[in-house]
């Protein structure tokens, strides 16, 4: 019940009414947060394509993940922020929506497909960086994280429809 | 614009835009298909744009990284279109009255030129001291074209 009195809290606040009831906030944001789809998810799809053995075979794993961390996290850093601002302005809406509850289900569990992808497979990379197709448990990981991140978006489209 | 106005009342009375409209998760469904279109696309297009900033994968060659991108690219620019299209269809008159719109189908028109006419020629030329001057014009203007297109886009529901 606590998470039930924070999100009418959020969704009562000054600020989380503000964006809500501005023609030009909530627009704004919402597009911010579709933009940064491109640099946030996009990177993820090309990393996830390189564990799965399909794109840029030539260039070892590592290079990969290295070039595009930094601009990866900086579109995260947008998604979040965005998607918080979003979150607050629609609280009790968003605790009501299933979509976004198995959107937030699904944020978590690709988290955990990180978390295990890199305690595992990911220590012994220096045994498979340049190879051409990755070992199965890689290939998984990003066959998982490409799925989810799909789930992701068609459940953030969704419950737009029940704001 | 009077001449095109026909077209538009056309697109609703044909039987595509009689199915989009008699099944309420058809248009969602295609709003997804555009989203997945839109990280391909732009996805694989910021990268590129990156790499010819030299802020990115600066060790690997230009057309290296087009050649390995490129599908991609193409796969999301189809889904883009060919959902798109089929959304046009099903709010075609409403889209004939929305500003957003037809600011939209001129960002799209110039991107798409841009991108075939120049993009694409720069991103497959061996990397050279052209490439690195050309490449930042061909960065910056992919960036701000589809990014154009993307904006004025999602401004076609919320301002009209």
């Amino acid at each position: 019940m606590y998470l039930l009195e924070f999100c009418k809290m959020l969704d009562k606040s000054a600020i989380g009414t503000a964006i809500r009831e501005s023609s030009l906030l909530f627009p704004v944001i919402e597009g911010v947060h579709v933009l940064a789809l491109a640099l946030s998810v996009g990177l993820i799809l090309i990393t996830d394509l390189r564990l799965m053995g399909v794109v840029m075979r030539k260039r070892p794993v590592s290079e990969v993940w290295e070039q595009f961390f930094p601009w990866m996290m900086t579109g995260f850093a947008v998604m979040f922020t965005t998607g918080f601002l979003l979150f607050w302005s629609h609280a009790m809406a968003a605790y009501n929506s299933t979509a976004f509850r198995v959107k937030l289900l699904l944020l978590i569990l690709s988290a955990l497909n990180a978390v295990v992808y890199h305690l595992t497979v990911y220590r012994k990379m220096d045994r498979w960086d340049t190879a051409l197709v990755p070992p199965a448990g890689a290939r998984t990981a990003g066959w998982v994280s490409l799925i989810f991140w799909a789930g992701i978006i068609t459940m953030g489209r969704i419950m737009a429809y029940t704001f | 614009m009077a001449s095109v106005f026909p077209f538009f009342e056309w697109c609703e009375k044909t039987a595509l835009f009689r199915v989009i409209s008699n099944h309420e998760s058809v248009f969602p469904a295609l709003e997804t298909i555009h989203l997945f279109g839109l990280v391909l696309l732009l996805g694989t297009t910021v990268i590129l744009c990156l790499r010819l900033l030299g802020v990115m994968m600066a060790k690997q060659p230009v057309a290296e990284l087009a050649g390995e991108l490129g599908k991609y690219t193409t796969s999301g620019m189809a889904l883009m279109l060919s959902s798109g299209a089929l959304m046009f269809v099903a709010t075609a008159v409403r889209n004939y009255s929305n500003t957003s719109f037809w600011v939209k189908m001129v960002f799209l028109a110039a991107a798409l030129t841009f991108h075939f006419a120049y993009f694409r020629k720069v991103i497959r030329m061996q990397d050279s001291g052209m490439v690195q001057r050309r490449g930042k014009v061909a960065a910056w203007g992919a960036l701000i074209l589809w990014f154009g297109v993307a904006l004025s886009g999602r401004s076609i529901g919320f301002l009209g």
